[in-house]
């Protein structure tokens, strides 16, 4: 359980990244969805110790992670937004040497990184070095760390930025396997859709929206989403789409009026609270 | 304290680093040999023992002050410093881990080195200990300097231009391959600023090409201290 009361961050040039987040964080799978720049990352590095908050409380399974940083640890791992490999270092050697720094022995280390390695389906590549390798596995070395670290809690940012739709299904299925409790942080919605029990949106340093996927969703009941690059009455315009929500049973006329018709998803929570899906 | 993983890091990103790809090497030793050359051209041979002496103090100098572009590079780029951040190890632990595998790059070069002072005659036992007290002693001072550089840079390119800059005025102006004796004492003090000007000094007077100048112990001590301590405070470790 992560309790986060009122966290906020300013930055030594101004920049007020996080503006009060309350959140209490339970389930197996957590998302933390929003547009660059929302604050995302920035929660994470205070979550997973990495940053000092200006101010507020962060509890992690009773630990406080400003007074307890050293238990804090023990308990999380985190795999940080846009890490790179060392291009001359392996796999294997990345993920063991990880896991040294987890207090592993050697031995135990080396193993679980191949069973890891093994799971992600990227064992045949354990002694390559990591340059050689494409984006999608160099993306599964840090989720390899993740899966071997047997930590209680793993923090994931943006885990699939940057990366081809098979490479991102792939690390996905990957992600679904850890036994830890996920924190995820993405501006993908279908990814937080697909993976996860619990969302927080996040916009301009603050939780604008919260819950479990099917409740955010419910809202839309029968609803269908309507765009239209024409003016349509009571739509909502984005740049130069026009947005409306119909019922399902109106689809096919709005389809002869020349607009595209689509499933309601998350973006449509982030639409419906005035922000702009992310392009 | 994890010494185990800060000598596994060493063992990965120090020998294995070598071994696939040994530029490091190369490049840590062409500045010494190239100075080295150069002395004993313009000097007729006569200072070539000094440029031997100060070959030893270049190549661990410049390969610890060099590290400042991969604890940079690690921290911004790669961003393997918090990957490790939330872990069992400590600040400490990182830094021993990366100056010892910086360490590793520079004993080809040492051995070289070491080859040389033998066909000079300017080995002995008692002068090769405390060769090997000063060596270590500035691979911690120069290393520490390398962290402050490394935790202040917000922008990885800045750091290419500062190390190289930093690596000739703090290693090269110092008297490493010409006797100290050839500058007033004050500005000795101000070359001092670097541990390379002490480390040259007390290495100078104990392999008996300069007179001894014994406050250059104290000095590079003080300054091991020192820097190892402002290190200690300025590496980010979690930020602010």
């Amino acid at each position: 359980m992560i309790q986060i009361n009122n966290v906020r961050k300013r930055y030594s040039d101004g920049t007020e990244a996080l503006k009060g987040i309350n959140a209490n964080i339970g389930k197996r799978i957590t998302s933390v969805i929003g547009r660059n720049g929302a604050g995302k990352t920035t929660l994470m590095r205070i979550l997973s110790t990495q940053l000092e908050p200006s101010s507020g409380e962060v509890i992690i399974d009773g630990l406080d992670v400003m007074k307890d940083t050293l238990e804090v640890r023990k308990k999380v791992c985190s795999i940080p937004q846009e890490a790179t490999p060392i291009g001359i270092l392996t796999p294997l050697e990345h993920v063991t040497l990880y896991l040294l720094a987890r207090k592993f022995q050697y031995r135990d280390a080396r193993r679980e990184a191949m069973n890891a390695l093994d799971s992600l389906g990227i064992l045949e590549y354990k002694d390559k070095p990591s340059d050689t390798l494409s984006g999608g596995t160099k993306r599964k070395i840090f989720v390899a760390m993740a899966i071997a670290s047997n930590a209680d809690t793993v923090f994931l940012d943006e885990p699939t930025t940057g990366l081809d739709p098979v490479s991102r299904m792939e690390v996905w299925s990957s992600i679904r396997k850890l036994q830890s409790n996920l924190i995820v942080t993405t501006h993908y919605m279908e990814e937080a859709e697909e993976l996860s029990q619990e969302v927080f949106m996040v916009e301009g340093g603050l939780v604008i929206e919260k819950g479990e996927v099917k409740d955010l969703l419910s809202r839309f009941r029968g609803k269908v989403r309507a765009e239209s690059h024409t003016p349509l009455d009571g739509a909502i315009r984005i740049s130069n789409t026009f947005v409306k929500y119909i019922d399902e049973d109106d689809a096919s006329e709005y389809i002869r009026m020349g607009c595209t018709v689509k499933k309601v998803t998350l973006d449509d929570v982030f639409i419906l609270r005035g922000v702009s899906i992310e392009s | 304290m994890n010494p185990k993983f800060s000598l596994y890091f060493a063992w990965y990103y120090g020998f294995r680093v070598i071994g696939r790809g040994p530029s490091y090497v190369i490049a840590s030793i062409t500045t010494p040999l190239t100075l080295l050359f150069l002395v004993y051209v313009l000097s007729n041979g006569t200072l070539v023992q000094y440029a031997v002496v100060g070959g030893f103090v270049t190549l661990v100098a410049s390969n610890g002050l060099t590290s400042a572009s991969d604890a940079a590079f690690l921290r911004l780029q790669a961003k393997i410093q918090d990957l490790f951040i939330a872990t069992s190890i400590s600040s400490i632990d990182y830094m021993i881990g990366l100056t010892l595998s910086f360490l590793l790059f520079t004993v080809p070069g040492l051995a070289l080195y070491s080859v040389l002072a033998i066909l000079y005659h300017l080995f002995s036992p008692v002068r090769v200990l405390i060769m090997i007290g000063v060596l270590v002693m500035l691979t911690l001072s120069t290393s520490a300097i390398s962290f402050i550089i490394a935790g202040a840079i917000k922008h990885i390119r800045n750091v290419w231009g500062i190390t190289g800059i930093l690596s000739i005025i703090m290693t090269i102006l110092p008297p490493t391959f010409y006797p100290y004796t050839f500058l007033p004492k004050d500005i000795l003090y101000v070359l001092a600023i670097s541990p390379a000007t002490p480390a040259a000094i007390i290495l100078q007077g104990t392999f008996g090409l300069s007179p001894e100048f014994y406050t250059m112990i104290f000095v590079l001590i003080g300054e091991t201290v020192v820097y190892l301590s402002l290190a200690k405070y300025f590496t980010r470790w979690r930020e602010k």
